[in-house]
């Protein structure tokens, strides 16, 4: 495998994708007493959530922009698909992962394709892959550095494993995994719009030969059944299969990273709760909800207006798009008693971390299944879990996705 | 206008009345029961809008797709009486339906 399929780097090998994370999703340390004083002020407000957070504007049309902070206006922009279209992610998401991307569509469209992907990443399915793919992941990584007592668990962790599943997952030959990783993570440079397409290309062309490969070759892994996957006794089309794989990349990978590196530090700054866990591992679904809610990774979700409209008392032109800070409702207080705090003993209400609606995570089941085998790795293998007292405290940082960027831990003695 | 008995988690029976073209979900969501989560809508895309149904109107309820069994093949607590409440449509046919809604997975 892999003598067929070529992968083409970036034609600047100097680009390096890695570092374009602060300028596309911010570097701020604490987006949200921001986010509690707009909510205060009104629900709905004209201006795009990026500048706003002191970010350049990316990829999006010269259209009227709104941001919704309100709790009951974003429900209705997530659930609401008379008044609120998908079709905005045309604009960024679209030009990159391609417009078959079923971020990018709204039903019925969107339910004829979704169907399939949902499938696969239904509970019953993922759950298996917690101990046939993550576990022997998050082995291989943890070994390399459990003897040393030290480690940054973001750098040499939580960066790594998701990915490494996706990789598994794929079955993709090991010598194309660094470039495929630098085309995946440098198609959301949206402030580099023409890196962005150019990994948009490459990785698409990459995945057709691909899919072809294996429709020849069959093996068990995802692409193979994806590319073999029929509906009304057709192949799937290949823009909706080769954007869900471009699309794979980051709704799989960057998210669970983010996720389980705030899941991870919010446990280190609260030892108690993590003893609590240590004690009774029966909380570990719930602390890993709270993770979510209290500092999801992704903090806005793109919408745009189908109709003229009023929202959150301000009127809205068709045509209009809308930032859905969704991270707002998850630190409303009307909701969740004091919002700001990480408490995984907290009355258990919904969150709003993978969306809501139609669109609703689709991997949001597997996510899970990673994070919970993260952390019973993580329990199972560093007794004395601390903050390195010679390195920096983590800083979760970012505004429209989170993540801190180091978290240096000492363990055993 | 039919008539739908919703049972809570807590055993609180609620008597509601379901207006045209709604689905089950959608009356209970909009009776202000919230327990019932619906998160992704009513699109069949979670499986947080189960319920039991009682068995009397078992032959008037539409069949469950694929999609809605795959769904609630997800959750622990299914069994021969669980449905999507989002894939239920409440008509004459159903005035009196009690449904009970599932415990939370």
């Amino acid at each position: 495998m892999g003598t067929v399929v070529a992968i083409r780097e970036f034609d600047d090998p100097s680009y390096d994708p890695f570092n374009s994370d602060e300028i596309n999703f911010g570097d701020t340390l604490d987006p949200y007493p921001l986010i509690a004083r707009w909510r205060a002020e009104s629900p709905v407000f004209e201006g795009s959530y990026r500048p706003h957070m002191g970010l350049t504007s990316a990829l999006y049309p010269d259209r009227k922009m709104f941001t919704v902070v309100g709790t009951k206006e974003i429900e209705q922009a997530l659930t609401d698909p008379d008044r609120f279209s998908n079709e905005g992610y045309k604009f960024n998401l679209g030009i990159t992962f391609g417009m078959g991307s079923i971020s990018t569509m709204d039903n019925p469209e969107h339910g004829r394709w979704r169907r399939i992907f949902q499938k696969i990443f239904l509970p019953q399915f993922v759950k298996t892959w917690g101990e046939t793919i993550v576990d022997p992941v998050v082995h291989d990584l943890m070994d390399k550095f459990i003897p040393r007592g030290k480690a940054d668990l973001i750098e040499e962790f939580t960066l790594r494993y998701p990915f490494e599943v996706i990789y598994r997952q794929l079955n993709l030959p090991e010598a194309d995994v660094n470039t495929f990783q630098r085309l995946a993570i440098g198609q959301t440079d949206y402030v580099n719009y023409e890196k962005a397409i150019e990994a948009g290309e490459k990785l698409g062309e990459y995945f057709i030969a691909l899919v072809e490969e294996r429709r020849r070759n069959p093996g068990d892994d995802l692409v193979s059944l994806l590319a073999n996957t029929e509906a009304d006794g057709e192949y799937l089309p290949e823009l909706v299969l080769i954007s869900f794989l471009r699309q794979l990349m980051n709704a799989a990978g960057d998210t669970t990273y983010r996720g389980t590196s705030v899941l991870l530090t919010a446990l280190l700054e609260n030892p108690d709760q993590l003893d609590a866990i240590r004690n009774d591992r029966k909380l570990i679904p719930q602390a890993i909800e709270e993770a979510l809610r209290w500092d999801g990774p992704v903090v806005v979700q793109l919408r745009m207006a189908k109709v003229d409209m009023v929202l959150g008392g301000v009127e809205i032109p068709s045509g209009s798009l809308l930032d859905v800070v969704a991270g707002a409702a998850n630190r409303d207080p009307a909701i969740f008693t004091d919002p700001d705090k990480f408490d995984i003993f907290r009355d258990r209400r919904a969150h709003f971390a993978f969306s809501r609606g139609a669109h609703i995570c689709v991997g949001q089941h597997l996510a899970r299944v990673e994070m919970t085998r993260a952390l019973h790795a993580v329990l199972d293998n560093m007794p004395n879990l601390r903050f390195d007292p010679d390195k920096p405290a983590p800083e979760i940082r970012g505004s429209m996705m989170r993540v801190p960027r180091h978290l240096h831990v000492r363990f055993g003695d | 206008m039919p008539n739908v008995i919703v049972t809570t988690r807590e055993g609180e029976d609620h008597s509601l009345e379901a207006g045209s073209g709604l689905s089950l979900m959608e009356v209970i969501r909009d009776a202000g029961i919230d327990e019932l989560l619906a998160l992704c809508g009513g699109c069949c895309s979670c499986a947080t809008c189960h319920v039991k149904v009682d068995p009397a109107f078992a032959s008037a309820l539409p069949p469950i797709s694929e999609d809605e069994s795959d769904l609630l093949d997800s959750s622990d607590h299914r069994d021969e009486y669980s449905r999507l409440s989002c894939q239920i449509f409440v008509d004459e046919k159903l005035d009196g339906l009690r449904v009970t809604i599932a415990p939370e997975d």
